[in-house]
C-alpha cells in the first residue's frame, strides 16, 4: 500500500466530478484530497492530444488531482473504473 | 422542420426504431404523454406500477437484444424505477429511461414531486443526461441509444425537466444518423498477439473447460461459441446469465456452474488447467472463495469491458474487445492450426468429466418417478414444462429456489431464452419481464416460473396483462415459505425458520388472478400435474396461472458450501458434504 496521486482529465459538464467522487464511494476506495480546475494551458497537454486524437480548448475540460493510498492491484482497478465513465477522458497515475 | 420538445423526443425515438414505451403517466411526463397520444407509430404500455415498467422493458431487450425504453414521471416515478435500473445494470442489458422532472426553474426548490433522479441514480447507470433544452433533445437520444447499447451495455436515464418538453414553443431540430462521443470509445477488435498467446495456450491444455456468461449473450457470440467448439470440443459450462449461449443439448455441454451449478461442472472448473472465460466476470457466486478458486488453472479472459478482467481472478491471457469479434479472429488463428491440436490429449478429460455426472449429475428423470402418494417435486414441475413446451419457450423467472430449479432441469438451446435476474436478484421480476418478451414475440410461448414469494411483488402486472390481453403462462412453484432463505436458514441457521413464512396468510390465488380476469388452476396431486400443466399450455389465448403445491422441505442441490469452500465443496444433499 502506498500513496498514489492520480490525474484525471474530464470534459468539464455539470454532474462530471459527482460521477469521479461517487464512484470511489461505491467501490470502497477512499479520497484522501481532491483538486479540480478547469484547464486552461490547454497547449501543456499536447500529449494527451495526440494520445486521443483530439484537439481541447479552453475551459473545455477539467483536470482533477486525487491522491488515495492503494495497492498496485487495487489501483489498477480504480484507474480502469473511473476510465470507464463516459466523461472521462482519460485517467492515469500521475508520474512521480 | 419546426416541432415542440414533446414532439422532437417522439421523432427521435422513432429514429432510433423505437416500437414500444413501458411506462406510467404523471404531472412532469404530460406533456410527453400529450406527443404520445398525437402519434400511432409507438405503442405505450401502461403498467401498474414503474418497476414493472422497467421489468418489462428489460425483458424485451433481454429477448431481442434491443434497448427497452421506459417513461416515468418525476418523484416517485422515478423513484419506483430504481429496483429495475439496478437490475438492468447489473445483468448490463440496454435500456433508455426518460423520468420526467419539474420545470428547470423549479429544480432545486424541493417543487411538488422533485427528486435528484440524476443522483439517486448515478451508482447504477451506464451514464445519464439531464435535457438542458428541447433543441439538444435529438442528440441527446441518440448518444443514450449508442451508450446504453455499444461497449458493455447498460441502463441510461434522461431526466427530462418540464419545460423542455412544452408544446407550445418550436425549435428547429435535427435527427443525427449517428454520433460520436470522443471520450467514449468501447473496444471493438482483440489484439491479435493476445489471441495467438491463446492459441498457445489451448493447444497446450490437457484440462480445459470453456465457462461462457452474459456477455457472450450480449455479443451475440453464440454461432462463434459452437463453432470454436466444432474445433476444439472442450467442456462447455455456462453461468446462470449464459444459459443458452451454447446448446444444453450437446453432449460438450455440462450444465450451469457455481453456486447451485452441476457436480460436473463445479469439479471440472477446480481440477481444470485452462479456463477460457468468455463474457464471465467470475463472481462470487462463481468463485465461492477467490483463493481457492481453480489453483491449477490459467485463464484466458474474453471480455469487452477491461474493468472486468483481472478484477476478482488475475487473467493470464486478457483478450479485451467485443466478444464476437474476439472469438472470429480466435476461429480463423485455431484454423491454421488444426494439425496441431491434438484430441486424444484431452480424452481422459472428457472421461473424467463423464464419470462425474455418471456419479453425482442431476437427474433429468424425476418427473417420471414421481409417484401419486408423495408430495409433488419443484423439480418436476420444471421438467413437466421443459417437456410440454418441447424446450422451446422463452421462459422467465424470479428470485429464489425455483428460479435455481428452472436455471438447472429446463435445457435452453439458443441464447436469449432464459430471461431472469441474475445480478441483481430481484423478486418481481419475472412477470414484468414475461410482459416484454411476449409483445417482442406474439407468437412465442412465453412462461413465467415463479414462486408464491416473488410473483407478490409485482402481481399488480397481471391487470396490464389483461389490458394488452397477454397470453403469457405463469407457474406458481408454491412452497408457502420463502424457500431459499429457508434452505439458507436450514444449513447454516440451525433450522431457525426467521421471517421466512406466512403463517396462513397467503392469498387465494385461484381467485386472486381470476378477478383480474384471467384462468387459474390450483395443483395439489401428482396425478394431476400434468395434466393440468397440459391443459394451461393448450390455452393459447388467455393468461393461464398454475399454483402448484409442491413439497415445502426440497432444498436447491447441488450447493456450494460457504464461507471458506472452494468450487469442489459442495452439498449433494442435506446430509451429503463432498
Amino acid at each position: 500500500m502506498m500513496q498514489r496521486k492520480l490525474s484525471v482529465i474530464l470534459e468539464n459538464k455539470p454532474g462530471a466530478l459527482a460521477r469521479i467522487v461517487g464512484l470511489f464511494h461505491q467501490r470502497g476506495y477512499n479520497i484522501e484530497s481532491l483538486h479540480v480546475d478547469p484547464v486552461k494551458d490547454v497547449e501543456n497537454y499536447k500529449d494527451i492530444e495526440e494520445l486521443l486524437n483530439i484537439t481541447l480548448k479552453e475551459n473545455e475540460v477539467s483536470r482533477l488531482i486525487i491522491t488515495t493510498t492503494v495497492s498496485d492491484t487495487l489501483l489498477r482497478q480504480i484507474l480502469r473504473q473511473i476510465n470507464k465513465l463516459i466523461d472521462v477522458l482519460i485517467a492515469q497515475e500521475e508520474s512521480k | 422542420m419546426k416541432l415542440p420538445g414533446n414532439d422532437i423526443l417522439i421523432q427521435s425515438l422513432l429514429n432510433e426504431g423505437v416500437e414500444y414505451i413501458f411506462g406510467y403517466p404523471g404531472g412532469a411526463a404530460l406533456h410527453i404523454y400529450d406527443a404520445i397520444f398525437n402519434q400511432n407509430e409507438i405503442e405505450h404500455i401502461l403498467v401498474r406500477h414503474e418497476q414493472g415498467a422497467t421489468h418489462a422493458a428489460d425483458g424485451y431487450a433481454r429477448a431481442t437484444g434491443k434497448p427497452g425504453v421506459v417513461l416515468v414521471t418525476s418523484g416517485p416515478g422515478a423513484t419506483n424505477a430504481i429496483t429495475g435500473i439496478a437490475t438492468a445494470f447489473m445483468d448490463s442489458i440496454p435500456m433508455v429511461v426518460l423520468s420526467g422532472q419539474v420545470a428547470t426553474h423549479l429544480i432545486g426548490t424541493d417543487a411538488f414531486q422533485e427528486t435528484d433522479m440524476i443522483g439517486i441514480s448515478r451508482p447504477i447507470v451506464k451514464h445519464s443526461f439531464t435535457v438542458e433544452s428541447a433543441d439538444k433533445i435529438s442528440e441527446v437520444i441518440k448518444q443514450a441509444f449508442f451508450i446504453a447499447s455499444s461497449g458493455r451495455p447498460g441502463p441510461v436515464v434522461i431526466d427530462i425537466p418540464k419545460d423542455t418538453t412544452a408544446p407550445d414553443k418550436l425549435f428547429d431540430f435535427v435527427l443525427p444518423e449517428s454520433t460520436n462521443i470522443r471520450s467514449y470509445n468501447p473496444p471493438i477488435e482483440p489484439e491479435i498477439k493476445q489471441i495467438k498467446r491463446a492459441v498457445d495456450a489451448i493447444i497446450d491444455a490437457e484440462k480445459p473447460v470453456i465457462y461462457a456468461g452474459g456477455g457472450s449473450i450480449n455479443s451475440n457470440a453464440s454461432e462463434e461459441l459452437i463453432e470454436l467448439n466444432k474445433i476444439l470440443n472442450f467442456p462447455v459450462t455456462n453461468t446462470l446469465m449464459g444459459l443458452g449461449v451454447y446448446p444444453a443439448e450437446d453432449i460438450r455441454f455440462m450444465g450451469m456452474l457455481g453456486m447451485h451449478g452441476t457436480y460436473q461442472s463445479n469439479m471440472a472448473m477446480h481440477n481444470a488447467d485452462l479456463i477460457i472465460a468468455i463474457g464471465a466476470r467470475f463472481d462470487d457466486r462463481i468463485t465461492n472463495t477467490p483463493d481457492l478458486f481453480a489453483p491449477h488453472a490459467k485463464i484466458i479472459h474474453f471480455d469487452v469491458d477491461q474493468s472486468s478482467i483481472s478484477k476478482i481472478i488475475e487473467a493470464n491471457i486478457a483478450i479485451t474487445g467485443q466478444v464476437k469479434n474476439s472469438l472470429k479472429v480466435l476461429i480463423d488463428e485455431l484454423n491454421k492450426k488444426t494439425n496441431m491440436i491434438e484430441h486424444s490429449k484431452i480424452k481422459p478429460w472428457l472421461n473424467q468429466i463423464d464419470e462425474w455426472t455418471d456419479q453425482h449429475g442431476l437427474n433429468h428423470e424425476l418427473y417420471k418417478e414421481n409417484s401419486d402418494t408423495s408430495s409433488i417435486l419443484p423439480q418436476a414441475v420444471v421438467q413437466h414444462v421443459y417437456q410440454i413446451t418441447n424446450g422451446e419457450a422463452f421462459v422467465t423467472s424470479d428470485v429464489g429456489q425455483h428460479q435455481m430449479f428452472a436455471a438447472q432441469y429446463y435445457h435452453f438451446n439458443k441464447p436469449r431464452r432464459w430471461i431472469n435476474s441474475g445480478g441483481l436478484g430481484t423478486m418481481g421480476f419475472g412477470l414484468p419481464a414475461a410482459m416484454g418478451v411476449k409483445f417482442a414475440f406474439p407468437n412465442d410461448e412465453v412462461v413465467c416460473i415463479t414462486g408464491e414469494g416473488s410473483i407478490q411483488m409485482c402481481i399488480q402486472e397481471l391487470s396490464t396483462c389483461k389490458q394488452y390481453n397477454l397470453p403469457i403462462k405463469i407457474i406458481n412453484i408454491n412452497n408457502e415459505a420463502l424457500g431459499m432463505v429457508k434452505q439458507w436458514q436450514d444449513m447454516n441457521y440451525g433450522g431457525r425458520h426467521s421471517e421466512s413464512t406466512y403463517q396462513s396468510s397467503l392469498p387465494n390465488f385461484v381467485d386472486l388472478v381470476e378477478s383480474y380476469g384471467h384462468k387459474a388452476f390450483k395443483v395439489e396431486k401428482n396425478s394431476d400435474l400434468k395434466s393440468t400443466l397440459e391443459k394451461a399450455f393448450s390455452i393459447k389465448d388467455e393468461l393461464v396461472f398454475v399454483d402448484v403445491y409442491v413439497d415445502p422441505e426440497e432444498h436447491v442441490y447441488p450447493m456450494l458450501v460457504a464461507p471458506n469452500g472452494s468450487l469442489k465443496d459442495m452439498w449433494l444433499s442435506k446430509d451429503k458434504k463432498v
